[in-house]
């Protein structure tokens, strides 16, 4: 007799829903997450005043240096004194970078995981991005189509909730939409211009997940609309943006079925070969180091695409003497993010006499791909979207010329406007870019560390100089002045936080670690709904397909149950 | 130990902040350093310089002024509690050639200059900074600073910038009235 139905590992993004997916359909499932509990009364810090954090709300460079230097290398804008708990110390969960690369592995341990710091663009992928490597040969087909996920899109996003516009574009299909945090005049500009100039591009209002339209379902959860603060990484305290702590964790709480296991770290999952079944989980405690396992009938992993990989390859047994699943030797493999790095901005005239109310969560605008929608057109494979916005320069954190009254009234006429945007660009299955398990190096609680080996291609480098190009050409259009580029270097591999595909799916078990169900082709009862199953990576943010995945997963695997199969 | 905004509340500004804080019809002020003691970080030449110069680039008008914020006294624990030894060492240095500039402007001691000629030697100093005329980086961190400290206390933000702490709304395109 198992203890539960389901354990999901994780309680992040892609944990939460298939938590509440699961025990809405009546399964009892036990949650495990690695890090402490988050108490959203207690731990989020969004109202602290600017005059209540102490040093700007800097962490301190003697700190950061000790604890977090990769975290705030690569993230500074998210991490500051009051909310640092939200990031692990690079010092106690540290990991390996092959000789001659750099990864950023930018993560949060705690209930809810990196949901609860993320930067809430939401679009889904379309039948581009579920075409292209059949298209061009990179990576291996997707096993499942855009309209096959369609219904699983709306169902996640009337839950979470999203602010955007419907634009009727084919390359970034519309959600189901709360109204948009509408463009300020100087993004109409620019919008009007750069559509003008080049008629395949478009300027929308970004598609973040913060409600602008409570349903009745949002407020029962007790969430209510955005307040427009932009404390976003502080935590919410009006639950106003999407996080599996504010929304999915609560909805699975509410049936009833739901069982959460603080700083319980994953050392590797049971397998049995008699019955070709997963059976169980064993971890050990954070605090304690006590060795504990959990059976069930079902496990999904959503532990994040590297953690769930390097489970996987933890998890040997005589059926798979290189890791659960792994007979493939996918496992690890095809490890993405998102490129960026690209980017520009210029000064835009005319919008001196105006100034914003509110502090607009997220990003302002998006621009969709453009590129190759219609056959090759570019010197490089695939695209990008720009992410970016505008605003008044102020006194610019006092990098601006005078002193005395002019200078302290700088900020009363806030004007000039600045416009910027940044390349977010798809990165190419690649199965030489893995993780793997390092060979003699374990964390304090006897894991093995991460060894991440990841580079660009040419395809990536080349996609980031084009940008640039584009983007100063956009903003000339827009009649831009003073035009600055970003183009020292490209983000480093994991930098945008968006890492996926170290268990891809796929038609053929050969080539591939699950099947169009995220379901392990080699164990029935196996399912991984993190971002370890993309295929490829498109370029748009892919939470929100991480979660319509995991939804659709768990209510076949819910079926699987009912039936008996599993 | 004590939250910040019970130390805050229990101190007054070491130079010239208690007849300013009268002023002002007393505003809460941030504060990084205990009442009545010395700066933690800076010499009291260098905090009487950083005193100045605050007050010159964020004068007192209709409302606060970086004095009246405290302003020396939130570097000082910037420089005390966050900076690394390298950054202390940099913006050390950056005082002394700041004040030896500005010494040649005012042709004399900065700190001994009237209001009118303090403040046209900053004013120039200023604006041959922003000329990239030479390295002007020392003095463009310490504006940061002075400018940020202030925007982040209560009187620079509610006073200055109009912060509220829950908008509720967002409104794109707002007319500045003259």
């Amino acid at each position: 007799m198992a203890d539960f139905d389901a354990i999901v590992v994780g309680s992040g993004m892609s944990g939460g829903m298939s938590a509440k997916e699961l025990t809405e359909r009546g399964l009892k499932v036990l949650v495990l997450e690695r890090g402490p509990e988050i108490i959203p009364e207690r731990d989020y810090v969004d109202n602290l005043a600017p005059w209540e954090s102490p040093n700007l709300d800097n962490v301190a460079q003697d700190e950061i240096a000790e604890h977090y230097p990769k975290q705030y290398g690569g993230v500074a804008y998210a991490i500051k004194e009051s909310n640092k708990n939200f990031w692990v110390k690079d010092d106690e969960h540290p990991y390996e970078e092959a000789e001659g690369t750099s990864y950023d592995w930018l993560r949060g341990y705690h209930t809810g995981g990196r949901s609860i710091m993320w930067s809430r663009q939401v679009y889904r992928l379309s039948n581009l991005d579920f075409n292209a490597n059949k298209t061009d040969g990179y990576g291996i087909d997707w096993p499942i189509r855009y309209e096959e996920l369609e219904p699983w899109y709306e169902k996640v996003e009337t839950f979470i909730g999203i602010a955007g516009s419907a634009e009727g574009l084919p390359q970034l299909p519309d959600s189901v939409f709360q109204p948009a945090f509408e463009l300020t005049d100087a993004e109409k500009a620019l919008k009007a211009n750069v559509e003008t100039t080049f008629p395949e591009r478009n300027v929308i209002p970004a598609r973040i997940a913060h409600l602008t339209d409570a349903t009745e379902e949002q407020q029962s959860l007790g969430r209510t609309n955005c307040q427009v603060r932009n404390r976003c990484h502080f935590g919410c305290s009006f639950k106003a943006y999407f996080s599996s702590l504010n929304a999915t964790l609560p909805a699975a709480e509410k049936t009833g079925n739901l069982t959460m296991v603080h700083n319980a770290i994953v050392s590797s999952i049971e397998y049995d070969a008699e019955t070709n079944r997963v059976t169980g989980v064993r971890i050990v405690d954070a605090e304690t180091n006590e060795k504990r396992l959990y059976t069930s009938k079902v496990i999904f992993l959503n532990a994040s695409t590297i953690a769930s990989a390097m489970i996987l390859l933890q998890s040997k047994s005589e059926a798979f003497p290189t890791g659960l699943v792994n007979r493939s030797d996918q496992v690890g493999r095809n490890l993405m993010d998102h490129v960026s790095g690209a980017g520009a901005a210029g000064m835009i005239s005319g919008f001196e006499n105006q100034k914003v109310f509110g502090r607009r969560p997220s990003g302002g605008i998006y621009i969709p791909r453009y590129a190759n929608l219609n056959g090759q057109d570019k010197p490089y494979l695939r695209g990008f979207g720009f992410q970016g916005g505008s605003s008044p320069v102020g006194n610019a954190g006092g990098q601006i010329p005078g002193i005395g009254r002019d200078f302290k009234e700088a900020h009363k006429n806030p004007g000039p406007w600045r416009i910027n945007m940044l390349a977010f660009g798809e990165q190419l299955p690649n199965p030489e870019n893995r993780v793997t398990l390092h060979t003699s190096k374990r964390d304090r609680w006897g894991n093995p560390l991460a060894l991440l080996n990841v580079t660009y291609s040419d395809n990536e480098r080349t996609m980031q100089a084009e940008a640039i190009k584009d983007a100063v050409a956009m903003l000339e259009a827009a009649g831009c002045t003073d035009i600055v580029t970003n183009d020292a270097s490209l983000s480093k591999p994991g930098n945008r936080i968006h890492e996926m595909g170290a268990a891809r799916m796929g038609h053929d078990p050969a080539s591939s670690v699950l099947n169009h169900w995220c379901q392990a082709h080699d164990v029935p009862n196996l399912f991984i709904t993190d971002g370890s199953f993309m295929a490829s990576s498109a370029c748009q943010n892919p939470s929100l397909t991480y979660m319509a995945f995991s939804a659709r997963a768990a209510h076949y695997a819910a079926d699987l149950i009912a039936d008996g199969t599993i | 130990m004590r939250t910040r905004r019970e130390v805050l509340q229990g101190l007054i500004v070491s130079i010239g902040g208690a007849s300013a804080l009268t002023a002002c019809g007393g505003v809460a002020n941030v504060l990084s350093t205990r009442p009545g003691s010395a700066p933690r970080f800076y010499t009291s030449a260098e905090h009487a310089l950083v005193t100045r110069i605050s007050d010159l680039i964020i004068p007192r008008t209709e409302t606060p002024g970086a004095v009246d914020a405290n302003v020396p006294g939130y570097m000082d624990g910037l420089m005390t509690d966050w900076a690394n030894s390298e950054t202390k060492n940099a913006h050390r240095t950056a005082l002394r050639q700041i004040k030896s500039e500005l010494d040649k402007l005012a042709r004399g001691n900065f700190l001994d200059a009237s209001d009118s000629v303090a403040g046209h030697s900053l004013a120039a100093f200023d604006a041959a900074a922003f000329e990239q005329n030479g390295d002007a980086s020392g003095y463009k961190r310490m504006k940061g600073y002075v400018s940020q400290s202030f925007f982040a206390t209560e009187e620079g933000a509610t006073e200055e910038l109009k912060w509220v702490a829950v908008p509720g709304r967002w409104d794109p395109s707002v007319e500045i009235s003259s």
